[in-house]
């Protein structure tokens, strides 16, 4: 169990969060400035709080009131740095051994030799890090930080230096890490792919504030405002205002459109009434190209293509009757639809079940 | 070689020696205190430690005699314990680190900066203490820089001569080191004992500079368990 309130004042940046963590995969999601890393390191003992508390599994980190301070090597907390801050002029093992240097030699010997198995480093023990791969580092990087038996591992960016193919073997490998792990992982990301495919928990950084910290799919699902909806993929938000409800669903009314889109509600999800000033908003990957007219299909014209390997992007202007141009982002996969060309008109359908609600 | 040669040759052996060892550390504590330092003095700080490098010796020496002169305090008490600095091999030594030290310090300075932050870090969490991680971490990978930075310092005390000749002055056998001696043998017309004295230095200040592009880009291994 980690707890984790901090508070720290620096020209033109504050943090200021709480953070509660029981034994769960958490990633700290947010633009780079946010806070996230000095959220890690302010866990670590690497850099010190104006204000606040650490407490992890019942010991006493820091505390402003009280003035404790625990120094980072009395922590018990593992980091991977973003570069992963390998020691240039140490082997594979010896990186591994320099947290475990007070061990007896063999019981050392066997940790460094499970850890090497574990992150399948075995044949290179004794090489150095510049001769490794990127993926390696990292894996040395994670079993150096292993190696100590930490209470819980904090990962900053892990993998920012990886290209797509091996960073989705890492992030597989990784999940698999933190079964055998007995504590809770931290794991920052600008990311949100990576963040969604790594977190079970999520806690959305803006500005050194958490906006929103929950499970993923309630982040995902359920952003509390705008800023969240949009750091999470909701790129398509539209102001409306709630026209009626039914059962299970509620029509809003977008004036810019000047027509109503159907919306699923979910269960014991927020409060709405109607006549409330709401954000509609839909991920471009839900966003459906049909042939024919019916309940959520809006005509609109394209603006701009941009074709991927399995997917199309478009840009869409919304045929309303006003002059302001209002857009729509849609990714659509290829085997679904033929590519239109800039200018052509299409029917575009608002699934109402991957509509979001988002209170103003 | 006859002893008039070798004389300037062991004096200035060992004192650049002794000047060397003590300027590595003292270099070596400055270049990390302010590293580190974030005061409001730091600039001022690194202009005191870096001074003597752009002042004239004479300064230099001149600034050394109204220290350690009978007249000043620290004279006067080195005096009542029975130590004079003024014209004695210890003379030499303290010019040689104080010309040196500028040097040294700046040098290694730039060398622990340049060490990243997170690689020092990643020791601290790994349970390091401070102590632990500058001689495993910070030392090894400043050192290119640290080890170029020594051996300026040696050749830079090596050379050394106005502010010697006014602290420790020319006493051949005791204080007259290799540049002083070949001043005073132009001076006598002895143009041979000047040549042969020069060729050594210029020996020397080469050999140091093989020795820095050696340690260029050559790390330390350190071994913990392998």
């Amino acid at each position: 169990m980690l707890k984790a309130i901090l508070k720290r004042e620096l020209p033109g940046f504050n943090l200021d969060v709480e953070l509660y963590v029981n034994h769960d995969l958490l990633a700290i999601l947010g633009p780079s400035g946010s806070g996230k890393t000095m959220t890690l390191q302010s866990i670590a003992g690497l850099c010190r709080p104006d204000e606040g508390c650490i407490e992890l599994n019942g010991r006493v980190l820091f505390d402003s009131e009280k003035g404790i301070f625990v120094p980072a090597g009395e922590r018990r907390v593992g980091f991977v740095f973003q570069n992963y801050a390998l020691f240039p002029h140490m082997t594979v093992v010896d990186n591994i051994a320099y947290g475990i240097r007070r061990l007896p030699r063999t019981e050392a010997g066997r940790k460094i030799k499970a850890l090497l198995e574990l992150l399948h480093l075995e044949q290179l023990g004794g090489r150095l890090p510049k001769q490794l791969s990127a993926g390696q580092q990292q894996r040395v990087a994670i079993a150096r930080a292993l190696a100590p038996d930490p209470e819980i591992l904090l990962l900053d960016e892990p993998f920012s230096a990886l290209d797509t193919q091996l960073r989705e073997r890492l992030e597989l490998e990784l999940l698999k890490l933190f079964e055998v792990f007995n504590g809770s992982m931290l794991i920052v990301t600008h990311d949100l792919v990576e963040g969604f495919k790594m977190g079970s928990k999520i806690a959305v950084y803006q500005s050194g504030k958490i906006i929103q910290c929950g499970s993923r799919d309630r982040v995902f699902g359920e952003p509390v405002n705008r800023t969240v909806a949009r750091l999470t993929g909701v790129r398509n938000q539209m102001d409306g205002e709630i026209a009626h409800i039914d059962t299970g669903f509620a029509s809003v009314r977008i004036p810019a459109w000047g027509s109503e889109v159907r919306v699923a509600l979910r269960d014991g999800s927020q409060q709405i009434a109607v006549g409330q000033g709401v954000v509609v908003g839909i991920r471009p990957e839900y966003i459906e190209i049909v042939n024919n007219e019916g309940p959520n299909v809006f005509p609109a014209t394209v603006l701009q293509v941009v074709e991927g390997i399995a997917s199309v992007s478009y840009r869409f202007h919304v045929r309303a009757d006003s002059a302001e141009r209002h857009y729509l982002n849609a990714v659509i996969p290829k085997s679904e639809a033929m590519c239109f060309r800039e200018g052509e008109v299409c029917l575009l359908r608002l699934p109402p079940g991957q509509l979001i609600i988002i209170d103003e | 070689m006859p002893e008039s040669y070798t004389s300037p040759l062991l004096i200035s052996l060992m004192t650049v020696l002794t000047a060397t060892v003590i300027t590595f550390f003292l270099g070596i504590a400055a270049a990390r205190w302010l590293a580190r330092y974030n005061g409001r003095m730091k600039n001022f700080i690194d202009g005191l430690f870096i001074l003597p490098m752009v002042l004239p010796p004479t300064v230099v020496g001149f600034g050394l005699l109204l220290i350690f002169g009978t007249n000043s305090p620290v004279g006067q008490v080195l005096r009542d314990i029975g130590v004079q600095i003024v014209f004695s091999w210890p003379a030499t030594v303290i010019t040689a680190v104080v010309v040196a030290f500028p040097l040294m310090y700046l040098t290694a300075r730039g060398a622990f900066e340049q060490v990243e932050t997170n690689i020092e870090d990643a020791a601290r969490t790994l349970g390091a203490s401070e102590w632990r991680v500058f001689w495993t971490v910070t030392l090894p990978l400043a050192w290119p820089g640290v080890a170029s930075a020594t051996v300026l310092a040696l050749a830079r005390a090596l050379g050394e001569f106005g502010a010697t000749l006014m602290l420790a002055g020319n006493i051949p056998g005791r204080t007259q080191t290799i540049p002083v001696a070949i001043y005073f043998a132009i001076q006598a017309g002895d143009n041979d004992r000047a040549l042969l004295l020069s060729g050594i230095v210029l020996a020397i200040s080469f050999l140091s500079l093989l020795a820095i592009a050696y340690w260029k880009g050559r790390l330390p291994r350190i071994r913990i368990i392998s």
